[in-house]
């Protein structure tokens, strides 16, 4: 363990790899200190853990319906977080869920931030007429509310998860362009990019090896702390009917069936509302622990 | 032949409706193997010649040739292998998530020079810092040793020319000398040619062997190292800059 550690923190990496290896472990050590953006992090691993061997979790089948044993109370035995008014197991439908709820996370989290992050730089980056027309794009899009365009595009593009996201993405990644423009307006400028292009270097590695590595941390940090709005737009598009379609067990649309019954049998909305909750939470304490981590202005104290 | 030739060089940048004119008609020439100095307070125009050298800064008028030949614009591949330069502040010229080696072998992609790892050690030890510095972070050096990676990597492509845009001004005075004598060891070997800029005549007297003194983006008087050794400026302002740093010129 020594060992390793030494070869972590050695001030003189023997090598490219050893070098990057060693600032995650000191970022990684930032990070640890931090006992909110911990329990952060347990919980979007809990969660990954949850989605990647949900049918080792799940103690039923999330869609075979069982009419008899419905809407039973959470505490129930066989069923502790209590059934549906299927008589589906919601602990089954939760975890399964995880699944849903992952898959749209990670497909928006990969798609919008990088788009918006090559938008963003290559507006800033050249200026004059490009970055005028690519903001005032960018503008357009950020005029419409969120969900209001997110619905209007769903209703075009039919109902379903990968509509669902397609129309997430579309709606959620005028924000990294704008954070990513204003990173590249700062640095521009800076000395080690005219010396860069003193060398010869084109705009394209300019902008990929130069700008980018400088935009990223703010860009992942407002992904962290946006991926709690992508589950609620989710749930919002799924409780509207409008994202996923039953019987899949997706959280919003636990919501919605449960809204009919909320006075009499509250744990149905309750309990898959408490899972966007605390998952919501998860990525926002990570993600202010990311923020104190990958700051630009704070590295390398 | 002159290796730089500037001729009637202005440079006038446009904020808002408003142009500023930073430099205003300054000819000079410098011989190859020349060190040659541009003095001036802040705002004189120094850098900016070195910035309008390069492409970075807008020429309003006037020829600049490398070599005989008039520069390009955009510059081009080929100029960077004549020419590069040397940052004023250490902390800006380095991109803060490269290592040492990456930052000294982008110049080698960018041209398609192969042999990168020996290149880049034998760099290293050129401004003599340890091989173990290779894989290091720019943070994780001081001021001087960050100028001696840029430093490095201006000479990676094995320039004829180096411009200094006051290399030294940010570093503290020991180390300022180590720095100066390390260009005046890598001028010798490489046979370099210096266009340095310095607000500071003792730097400018310890480097160059001819010097422009410059006043509000003009050109004020040109002098040799003799001339100045000998304090025989004939303008009045080159006189009270001399009579600034005179005091400091004779420790160096």
């Amino acid at each position: 363990m020594g060992q390793i550690t030494s070869w972590l923190r050695d001030p003189n990496p023997a090598s490219r790899l050893q070098a990057r290896i060693g600032q995650y472990y000191l970022g990684w050590l930032r990070l640890s200190r931090n006992p909110l953006a911990m329990i952060g992090l347990t919980i979007v691993l809990s969660l990954l853990v949850m989605a990647a061997f949900a049918p080792l979790f799940a103690t039923h089948d999330p869609i075979a319906q069982d009419l008899g044993q419905r809407l039973l109370p959470p505490g129930t035995p066989g069923h502790w977080l209590g059934t549906d008014d299927f008589g589906r197991d919601l602990w089954t439908r939760i975890v399964y869920g995880a699944r849903i709820t992952l898959y749209i996370v990670a497909l928006v989290a990969l798609t919008a931030p990088l788009f918006g992050l090559i938008v963003g730089t290559v507006a800033g980056y050249f200026g004059g007429w490009l970055d005028q027309v690519l903001m005032r794009i960018t503008d357009i899009f950020l005029a419409f509310p969120k969900l209001i365009l997110a619905l209007a595009l769903v209703a075009v593009l039919g109902p379903g998860v990968e509509n669902a996201v397609l129309a997430i993405a579309l709606t959620s990644w005028p924000p990294y362009a704008r954070v990513a423009r204003a990173e590249t307006l700062t640095v521009r400028n800076a000395d080690y990019i005219a010396a860069v292009r003193l060398q010869g270097a084109g705009a394209l590695r300019i902008i990929w090896g130069y700008v980018m590595p400088m935009c990223l941390p703010s860009v992942i940090i407002r992904v962290t702390l946006d991926m709690a709005g992508v589950i609620l737009t989710a749930a919002g598009l799924g409780f509207l009917g409008l994202g996923v379609q039953p019987p899949l067990p997706e959280w919003g649309l636990m919501i919605s069936s449960g809204r009919k019954f909320l006075f009499e049998q509250w744990w149905v909305a309750t309990i898959p509302g408490l899972a966007i909750f605390i998952v919501s939470l998860g990525f926002n304490l990570l993600g202010d622990g990311l923020r104190d981590v990958l700051d630009p202005r704070s590295s390398g104290k | 032949m002159a290796l730089i030739e500037i001729e009637n060089l202005s440079v006038t940048y446009h904020v808002g409706g408003r142009s500023i004119r930073a430099v205003e008609d300054v000819s000079l020439s410098v011989a190859a193997r020349e060190s040659y100095g541009l003095v001036g307070e802040s705002g004189s125009g120094k850098s900016t010649i070195l910035r309008a050298i390069c492409g970075l800064a807008p020429v309003s008028g006037g020829r600049i040739r490398i070599a005989g030949a008039p520069v390009k614009t955009p510059r081009g591949k080929a100029f960077s292998r004549h020419v590069q330069m040397v940052f004023q502040d250490p902390y800006g010229s380095l991109h803060p998530r490269h290592t040492i080696d990456r930052t000294l072998a982008e110049p080698l992609a960018i041209h398609g020079i192969g042999d990168t790892d020996a290149r880049v050690v034998r760099a290293l030890d050129d401004v003599g810092l340890p091989p173990a510095f290779r894989f290091r972070y720019p943070h994780q050096l001081s001021g001087g040793q960050r100028q001696r990676v840029a430093i490095a990597r201006a000479l990676m492509l094995e320039p004829e020319i180096l411009l200094l845009d006051e290399p030294t001004s940010a570093l503290d005075a020991s180390v300022q000398a180590e720095t100066l004598n390390l260009l005046n060891r890598l001028r010798a070997e490489h046979g370099l040619t210096f266009l340095m800029v310095s607000h500071d005549l003792a730097v400018i007297d310890h480097m160059c062997d001819r010097v422009l003194v410059m006043q509000h983006g003009r050109a004020v008087e040109e002098l040799s190292r003799a001339a100045l050794a000998g304090a025989q400026m004939t303008t009045d302002y080159a006189r009270t800059l001399f009579e600034a740093s005179a005091d400091r010129m004779l420790e160096v």
